[in-house]
């Protein structure tokens, strides 16, 4: 998985700030992501990690500083035009459609590849629904790829579902647009340890089966961070911290501190 | 020429203080409850009824049924009555919406907007009928070289006097600090042993007392009363409240104040204006709504993800 | 994407015909004995029948599968039924003009109803201008018929067109604004439109307009009796065939989209935005659309409506034909075209056959919303999951 270094740079941030009124909820940020690349966004509440996503996501537009996707600007799009030029998101507190059946779920994630406009609908029927059912054929493949309790459930409404199964289809829907970059926000939040490693190997999974798949994990759980990133990056208020190997960050005092607390930091130190 | 336009301006700011007193409400409750009462107006304006039919009740205690001061009293009696519709509606319907879509709280408010007016349509004797509403006070005083009604300057006197009671209480009264605290954060209110049901009760019975007055002005106004007089009030009141910004007191005032402006200069300078006035009022608001979403006082809202 | 024979308990064909033929055979009775019937205990009781009809199929589940089984495994032969009942229901009405109106009218309702319900139901927009749109339509045809002649054939899509112009318009301020101020820039649309057709001269002010020519086709005036194998039909005959082939348009345009990427746009909109703007879905587009459907369907209707009636006020338009509309899909369930359907004939009829009601039927309008939002949300016949013949 170290074969990351070396690959070409898919998604970078220059200078990402984000101003609310006279909040400075982010200041001069920069990242970059290369194809393959698993990057673990770590951080206390409230440090901008959402923010980070949201920007890249075109739900903010960043005040200043720019995001390109394979050297193309990308910031100021609107999010809908985002997603069609290959990134995908998961949300921390499952955005599922509920009232809708599982499948369903995952064929809205297929919107991009899909093309058939309301005339199509009801001028040509037959193409219209050639089109739908090709992308619930494809859906139904990914859900049994990536999850086979899911694929059994898949005529359910979503929101039926117990949690870390809701999770996973968050990542299925997300994978369905067939994104270059995939950005979970904080895909173990309420999962106790067994479902928190269950994730862990469908993350391993989905990479193990798209190699060029670039993922940026927001993340508080330390096993999880420990584990599966190649690279992580610390912000705190805003602010880059740090951005490195997981063994070599957990070592700087400012990021022990910013994730212990001052007091805890010192007693942590030898 | 100059006591002509000193007269619109008088007759805007009447205007203007009373649409304000209905959007105060709307305005308030958005920014409590994160609601839109539709029926706002359809409560406010049931304060007149209500004093119409206190009027022969009281008039055996008072004598002269229609009495100045038998009516003031009647009017004080429905503004009363309307609050405790207001806060008897949010605690049988409305609170049933509050954790719903927009589109369900939305829909049903519109719908009980209906119930009201029909209500009254059907239980007041005559009910579809316009009915005379006493004016409060009568007679002209000079002021400025223009003889001005009374009426005007008792409207905006009491409008102020409310809105301005409504900021004391929101702003240095331990209420005021509930309802802020509530409004902000409903769970870290439950910690600090304020029962938000109380304060929505209590906030809807502020807000469609407040609104029962402007009902009570507006009619007084108009010299008459309809039962679907609320349907145009709302609007405005609404519009006046979206303009300025939901959830922000001062825009409820700024966004009357614009709209009333728009609504005397249209009935002054356009032939047969008055049938035209809601048009411009609504051009108006989008018009604010297209450049500015939030409205003129309004916070862009930026949702959590 | 009715081809799920897999998915559902296997009923066998003949019994499954059966099935479908009693069921709908059952449904028309029920509506003919309502239409005729005159005396008010007699509709109470059939409302008391049907009511317990739900009841039973809300108890028990399995019947109510089988029932969906075997209209899905016969869908052709339910259809093909269902055309044949429509053809031949007005021959069973003792040439009653009222109940052709009536019948008439809860067609054109449905209309709107299933209009609407593209928006509401399948979007959760909420839009208090059908009604408008509707006198948009009506408006648009009768002035090209009485100023330029134009004949009912072609004014219908002219019609249809300069209604979804003003429904694109209506939808450009959701572009910017959120949802509730799009119910107060729909509410005063309509309003609007009310007062500009009250008001302005080429309307007809408040008289409206009068002596709308009705339709002619093939030599056939749509005002004269029509005569079928010898058989002759009140004059309203025409205008519920008319009617009828307009629902058939609707309810096919409902399936197909709601069976398409922009159906399923519009439920991702429905259950949360944000997520569906992650998705690639671009909001603003499909609100847009739904409002530019919506206008269509509601111009069409609006044009039967002034050529069948002959003469339209801006009262036949007002804020409270929108309430209706919508009260209609919400108490016949939102996103199930079947409901939408029953909820706008069941709420054209009632007030007509209990004149209890009709005094107190805006009254009436008001309390079911409210009543069903707070106590049954997904109406009378709730929405389906979407089965792909998988």
């Amino acid at each position: 998985m170290r074969a990351a270094v070396d690959a070409p740079v898919i998604l970078e941030g220059r200078g990402l700030t984000m101003r609310f009124g006279g909040l400075v909820a982010m200041a001069e940020v920069d990242f970059t992501l290369r194809k393959g690349e698993i990057l673990g966004i770590i951080g206390p509440n409230g440090a901008g990690k959402s923010t980070l996503l949201n920007i890249v996501t075109g739900l903010y537009r960043p005040s200043s500083g720019e995001v390109r996707l394979e050297g193309e600007r990308i910031n100021g799009l609107p999010a809908h035009r985002i997603v069609a030029k290959g990134i995908a998101r998961t949300f921390q507190s499952s955005r599922l459609f509920g009232d809708l059946s599982v499948l369903d779920n995952v064929v809205i994630g297929r919107h991009v590849h899909m093309r058939c406009g309301l005339l199509d609908a009801i001028l040509r029927r037959g193409r219209a629904e050639a089109e739908l059912r090709e992308a619930a054929r494809r859906a139904a493949e990914l859900l049994e790829a990536v999850s086979r309790t899911l694929y059994a459930q898949r005529h359910r409404p979503a929101a039926e579902l117990p949690q870390a199964d809701r999770r996973r289809l968050e990542i299925a829907r997300a994978l369905a647009s067939e994104p270059k970059v995939l950005l979970l926000d904080e895909p173990s939040s309420g999962m106790d340890d067994a479902d928190t490693d269950a994730l862990m190997a469908d993350i391993r999974a989905i990479r193990a089966a798209r190699p060029e798949l670039a993922l940026m994990i927001i993340e508080h759980d330390m096993r999880l961070v420990a584990s599966l990133p190649n690279r992580v990056l610390v912000l705190d208020y805003g602010q880059k911290l740090a951005d490195g190997l997981y063994e070599e960050v957990r070592l700087i005092p400012r990021v022990q501190e910013a994730y212990l607390g001052r007091k805890a930091a010192q007693h942590a130190r030898p | 020429m100059a006591a002509q336009i000193a007269q619109q301006l008088l007759n805007l700011i009447t205007l203007g203080s009373i649409y304000a007193l209905i959007a105060v409400g709307f305005s308030l409750l958005f920014g409590v409850l994160n609601i839109i009462h539709f029926s706002h107006a359809d409560v406010a304006l049931t304060a007149p009824f209500l004093a119409l039919a206190l009027m022969p009740a009281l008039a055996g205690t008072l004598g002269g049924a229609s009495s100045p001061a038998g009516f003031a009293l009647a009017a004080l009696l429905a503004v009363a009555a309307t609050g405790l519709i207001g806060s008897v509606l949010y605690a049988t319907v409305i609170k049933r919406f509050r954790n719903a879509p927009a589109m369900m709280a939305l829909v049903a408010t519109v719908a009980l907007g209906i119930v009201l007016r029909e209500l009254i349509r059907h239980l007041f004797p005559n009910g579809s009928n316009p009915h005379a509403i006493p004016r409060l006070v009568s007679g002209n005083l000079a002021l400025f070289g223009t003889s001005v009604p009374l009426f005007n300057l008792v409207a905006i006197a009491v409008s102020v006097l409310c809105v301005g009671a409504l900021f004391f209480i929101l702003g240095n009264t331990r209420l005021g600090l509930h309802i802020k605290a509530v409004s902000q954060d409903r769970d870290a209110a439950r910690l600090m042993a304020i029962s938000p049901e109380r304060i929505f009760r209590l906030t809807f019975f502020i807000a469609s007392a407040i609104g029962a007055v402007g009902g009570l002005f507006f009619s007084g106004y108009a010299g008459i009363v309809r039962f679907d007089f609320s349907v145009d009030v709302g609007l405005i009141g609404f519009s006046a409240a979206v303009a300025g910004g939901l959830g922000s007191m001062p825009g409820a005032i700024i966004g009357s104040l614009l709209i009333a402006g728009i609504d005397t200069l249209v009935q002054a300078t356009i032939p047969n204006g008055a049938s035209y006035r809601l048009v411009f009022v609504f051009l108006l608001v989008i018009a604010v709504l297209v450049f500015r979403p939030s409205g003129l006082l309004g916070r862009t809202v930026v949702e959590k993800v | 994407m009715s081809a799920s024979k897999l998915r559902h308990p296997a009923v066998a064909a003949p019994r499954a015909i059966a099935l479908v033929a009693a069921i709908e055979a059952a449904g028309a009775l029920f509506l003919r004995q309502f239409l005729l019937a005159e005396d008010g205990r007699l509709v109470v009781a059939l409302l008391a029948l049907f009511g317990a009809a739900l009841v039973t199929m809300q108890r028990r589940p399995a019947l109510e599968a089988r029932i969906e089984a075997a209209f899905a495994d016969q869908a052709r032969f339910a259809t093909g039924l269902g055309l044949v009942l429509v053809l031949l229901f007005p021959f069973v009405l003792e040439k009653s003009t009222y109940a052709l109106h009536l019948l008439v009218i809860g067609q054109l309702y449905a209309v709107l109803a299933l209009a609407l319900n593209f928006q509401l139901g399948s979007a959760n927009i909420p839009n208090f201008a059908t009604g408008a749109s509707y006198g948009i339509g009506a408006y648009a045809s009768a002035l090209l018929a009485l100023n330029w002649d134009v004949s009912f054939w072609l004014a219908l899509p002219a019609a249809a067109i300069v209604a979804t112009i003003f429904g694109f318009l209506l939808g450009v301020p959701s572009m910017r604004t959120r949802d509730s101020y799009l119910a107060l820039v729909t509410i005063a649309f309509g309003v609007v439109i009310h007062q500009l057709l009250n008001n302005l001269e080429f309307t007809g002010g408040p008289n409206g307009l009068v002596g709308i020519p009705a339709p002619e086709l093939f030599g056939h005036s749509f005002a004269a009796p029509l005569v079928i194998l010898g058989h002759d039909l009140p004059s309203q005959a025409n205008f519920y065939y008319l009617s009828a082939v307009l629902v058939g348009i609707a309810i096919l345009f409902a399936r197909r989209v709601h069976d398409s990427r922009v159906g399923l746009a519009w439920n991702a909109l429905r259950a949360d935005e944000l997520a569906a703007r992650c998705q690639g879905i671009n909001a603003t587009w499909y609100k847009v659309l739904a409002f530019a459907v919506d206008a269509f369907l509601a111009g069409f209707a609006g044009t039967i409506y002034a050529f069948y009636v002959g003469f339209i006020s801006p009262d036949n338009f007002t804020f409270l034909v929108s309430v209706t509309i919508m009260t209609m899909v919400i108490a016949g369930g939102m996103d199930n075209t079947l409901g939408v359907i029953v909820g706008a004939f069941l709420l054209t009829l009632l007030p007509e056959k209990l004149r209890a009601f009709s005094d107190y039927r805006i009254l009436f309008f008001g309390v079911t919303v409210i009543a069903f939002l707070m106590i049954r949300p997904q109406g009378l016949f709730p929405q389906r999951l979407r089965r792909y013949g998988a």
